[in-house]
């Protein structure tokens, strides 16, 4: 399995097991669809919850008030775009 | 989606409110002596570690969580109540209820419930030891009428002391006043 495959699916772990979605398996998340309203349905307290599993993970920090910010959970292929640059480990 | 944030006791809670108030159209009246503990605790732990704290715990930790998940799942729009009395609430539950009623509102739902208590406020205050959920549909014209007494000792009633008594295993219910159910 390719770096970015492992990403992906750890990432996909990441969101099922930090937001507690019971029900949703890896394979259900499309990358490309939206994680918030639409798509997988989660809502601005996953957001936070989300930034703070980011941080603990990849050391990554964000601003919750930024425009970038929302660009970056738009979907999981552009979550993964935001580890891949910025991680720490 | 929403459900998943409540432990054991608030689906119980949420699934007795449904199953009470199926149209979504009356006010609720949601009593808790401890409310969510757990989430409380988890948060000082992880602050006392200087851990920062879990947006999802903090968001749970209010006393009107439940009945929050619960009116955004069903689309519910009447008034809410959640409340906490030091062991007065099966008493502040009737009387919020009551008043209610006396507002024009044709019924009103009214849930008790104790999550589980961490083990490290075990002996530190009252419990009825298990997580325990009862609901009911009050109303100023059907069903058992209700009777208000004085007691001779007040008591701290728990929803598991309120199920046995509305399943009759005790004539009467002790708690500021002692609560009756005429017989059918």
């Amino acid at each position: 399995m390719s770096e970015t495959c492992n990403l992906t699916l750890e990432l996909k772990r990441l969101i099922i097991d930090t937001l507690e979605l019971e029900d949703i398996n890896p394979s259900d998340i499309d990358p490309n669809a939206p994680l918030f309203g639409e798509g997988l349905g989660l809502d601005s307290i996953d957001a936070l919850e989300l930034g703070l599993a980011l941080q603990k993970q990849y050391g990554i920090k964000l601003d919750s008030e930024a425009e970038e910010t929302r660009r970056h959970f738009a979907s999981l292929a552009s979550l993964q775009a935001l580890v891949e640059a910025r991680r720490d480990n | 989606m929403l459900r998943r944030r409540l432990d054991d006791t608030g689906r119980a809670t949420c699934d007795i409110l449904r199953e009470l108030d199926p149209e979504a159209g009356l006010p609720l009246v949601h009593a808790s002596r401890h409310g969510g503990t757990a989430d409380t605790l988890a948060m000082l732990e992880n602050l006392q570690g200087g851990h920062p704290v879990s947006p999802t715990r903090f968001s749970m930790s209010v006393h009107n969580a439940i009945l929050g998940v619960h009116s955004i799942s069903q689309s519910h729009h009447r008034p809410l109540q959640a409340l906490g009395a030091c062991g007065d609430e099966f008493d502040a539950l009737l009387y919020e209820s009551f008043g209610y009623l006396m507002e024009g509102y044709p019924a009103v739902i009214a849930a008790f419930s104790e999550s589980p208590l961490p083990s490290a406020y075990q002996g530190c205050t009252e419990h009825p030891g298990t997580a325990c959920v009862v609901g009911m549909r009050l109303t100023l014209n059907q069903g058992r009428q209700l009777t208000a007494t004085k007691p001779t000792h007040c008591a701290y009633p728990t929803p598991i002391t309120v199920m046995n008594w509305l399943n009759g295993d005790a004539p009467f219910l002790d708690g500021r006043s002692r609560w009756q159910l005429r017989q059918e």
